[in-house]
């Protein structure tokens, strides 16, 4: 039984890594949490739905415009919501109040043209299961885990490796000092904010998936998750955002078996708790204590 | 400055006070109805407006009440506790509301019963099952069985009839699923049952139901008593599937609702449940409404469209008796006696609870059949 919950708690552990992957990057750059994140979760998951059930293309077609249909969203939002906040110099609380406001806008744009009943996901990929030591581990576990892995080791390639991603990390470390280099910093903003949202649209789609369900509230929760995984590893920190998400899926999914099921967001919090208590930066955080 | 600004105030509320009596019309009768008509619960909030506008419908095709027309308002509760206790505030200071049909959720009914207590004006809830709700006061009404009946009749179905021993019971973690788990578990201890696992979730937030369904499996359970919504029971099914565990599943009446069934398809095959109406049911009464609730909506009414158009015939019995006079109409509702709704004969108890039978119901081949009454 141990080994089966840790395989659960693996699953939506990898769920939560690619969202909270999405806050530390905008963080890391903006210096800002944008808890907007949750909602945009929920519209990527809503827009694969809408494509796939129209019947006309496929579903990997689908899922690919609909992630570059998210991130234009993300765009969009920062753009029309954020941008003129940061033109204005005005304190990140503001911005942070805005985002907020923009996750409110976005959930019942959701209902609006969703509406508010749970939908069901189709059935895309049907696959089967494999009894490996006594635990059932479906195959399309498998299919998250390899595309989250396939999805981070892109992504952290296009960090180290490409000029773009050079021009990232410059901006995460001096965003002026970026200017004067010829940066164009609010187009790698943009960029941040295109690949945060294309990623939460993949953990939204994976999700409605596995639990073939979507409906106005699901990015609600995961979103708080992956915002606490992502202070857990260490704002900002790439891989802390990584780590974070899975040890929020295995403590919970412990905490909901062994202990109580309904102290399971409890204790998931007082795990951030206690590790902030012990290393205020998070597992991964740099000792620069400007960022937090 | 001041007492200008006061006494156009005061003149306003003169004026508005006045439009608000103008709007009585002579030959209306007015019914409130609270429900979720947006949030989380707005598809059940749908079919309160239906079925109880459905009712008026057809009453005022029929020439009304002694002439009088009905008019169903319909006021959005959202499901929420301070949203109901707002309507009640507003819907017991406006002496047209003859009745108010209504809110959802026991938890919302238990919050507004003081006041329309306090101010006399029938409150009757198609769905709320709390024991408590009734006992809040002589003005307040239920039209469903409530888990007092339907738990332990779940129970000695699941000993007697299916044979099974070792129960688990998932339920919402709420006013209600905390009821609905206390009477089951009585059922259960009755009739010699034996409850191996007893695992809770929070209502909206829950997604994952893995690892309790893990632990349920682990405690060797035979059959699992779903005190949750079908939105909920659907996921449950679907995951519990995926895992792989032959545990039957056993439903409260909660999850009878055609989406479940496209929800988790094959997941939920072979589920057992309760029910007060069925949508097969060959009775005319029940043939007669499913006609016009398709005629008028173009869908099959649910449970709670059927409740909540039968709570609307019993208001509309009781205004025959009386006309409405808010303290008449109480006494009126109160004794009526078996009155012939979709739902089953209806006759309130001395507690002002419904009391009509129950059924048990199955998913075979993706469709709800009939498999016995208890």
């Amino acid at each position: 039984m141990l080994l089966q919950q840790i395989v659960n708690g693996l699953t939506i552990g990898t769920m939560y890594s690619l969202c909270a992957v999405g806050y530390s990057m905008v963080f890391g750059i903006l210096e800002f949490v944008n808890f907007a994140h949750g909602s945009i979760y929920t519209v990527g998951a809503f827009i694969t739905l809408t494509l796939v059930s129209s019947g006309r293309i496929g579903f990997g077609v689908s899922f690919l415009l609909s992630m570059i249909a998210t991130g234009l969203l993300g765009v969009a939002i920062d753009r029309f919501a954020y941008y003129p906040i940061r033109s204005k110099r005005a304190p990140k609380m503001n911005l942070l109040i805005g985002s907020i406001g923009m996750s409110i806008f976005l959930q019942n744009l959701a209902m609006l043209i969703w509406g508010s009943q749970t939908r069901n996901y189709p059935e895309v990929l049907r696959l089967g299961s494999t009894r490996l030591l006594g635990v059932t581990i479906s195959h399309y576990q498998v299919v998250i885990f390899l595309l989250t892995a396939f999805l981070i080791v892109a992504l952290q390639t296009f960090i180290k490796k490409t000029k773009t991603g050079k021009a990232m990390r410059a901006t995460a470390q001096n965003v002026d000092a970026t200017k004067l280099m010829g940066v164009n910093v609010n187009l790698i903003v943009q960029i941040v904010f295109f690949i945060g949202s294309a990623l939460a649209c993949v953990a939204g789609t994976l999700v409605g998936m596995y639990y073939q369900a979507a409906d106005p509230w699901m990015g609600f929760m995961p979103g708080l998750k992956a915002f606490t995984a992502a202070v857990l590893g260490g704002i900002g920190v790439f891989e802390g955002a990584m780590v974070g998400g899975l040890i929020i899926g295995i403590v919970e999914t412990l905490a909901a078996a062994y202990i109580h099921a309904g102290y399971r967001d409890g204790i998931a919090f007082a795990v951030l708790i206690i590790v902030l208590l012990v290393r205020p930066t998070g597992l991964w955080g740099k000792a620069l204590s400007r960022k937090v | 400055m001041t007492k200008r600004l006061m006494i156009t105030l005061v003149s306003t509320l003169v004026l508005l006070c006045l439009c608000g009596m103008c709007t009585i019309g002579a030959g209306e009768i007015r019914i409130a109805v609270c429900a979720p008509i947006t949030g989380n619960y707005s598809q059940y909030g749908l079919s309160f407006k239906n079925g109880t506008q459905l009712m008026a419908k057809l009453v005022n095709e029929a020439g009304g009440i002694n002439g009088a027309r009905i008019k169903m308002e319909i006021y959005d509760d959202k499901n929420e506790q301070k949203e109901g206790v707002n309507i009640a505030q507003r819907l017991v200071s406006d002496r047209g509301v003859a009745a108010v049909i209504g809110h959802f959720a026991s938890g919302v009914c238990l919050a507004t019963a003081p006041v329309f207590q306090r101010a006399g004006l029938v409150l009757i809830s198609p769905t709320s099952s709390h024991p408590d709700f009734t006992k809040q006061g002589t003005y307040m009404f239920r039209n469903n069985v409530k888990e007092d009946v339907e738990g332990p009749c779940s129970a000695e179905f699941m000993i007697k009839q299916l044979k099974k021993k070792n129960i688990a019971i998932i339920y919402v973690n709420n006013d209600w699923g905390v009821t609905a788990r206390d009477y089951f578990m009585e059922g259960v201890k009755k009739f010699g049952g034996k409850i191996v696992a007893s695992e809770m979730f929070i209502d909206g937030q829950t997604k994952d139901f893995s690892p309790i369904l893990t632990k349920i499996n682990a405690a060797k359970a035979e059959i699992i008593y779903l005190a949750a919504m079908y939105t909920d029971s659907g996921m449950i099914a679907q995951q519990l599937n995926r895992l792989g565990y032959k545990i039957d599943l056993f439903g409260n009446s909660s999850i009878y609702n055609d989406m479940l069934i496209q929800l988790a398809g094959k997941a939920v095959e072979g589920t057992y449940l309760v029910a007060s109406y069925f949508d097969e049911d060959p009775t005319p009464v029940v043939r007669n409404f499913i006609a016009n609730y398709k005629k008028e909506y173009g869908v099959v009414p649910d449970q709670y469209a059927a409740l909540a158009y039968d709570t609307a015939g019993l208001v509309v019995e009781a205004l025959k008796i009386c006309g409405p006079d808010r303290a008449k109409l109480r006494d009126a509702l109160a004794g009526i006696k078996d009155y012939p709704g979709v739902t089953g004969n209806t006759t309130f108890d001395e507690n002002r609870d419904a009391q009509k039978g129950v059924i048990i119901l199955q998913i075979q081949n993706g469709k709800f059949v009939f498999h016995s009454r208890v």
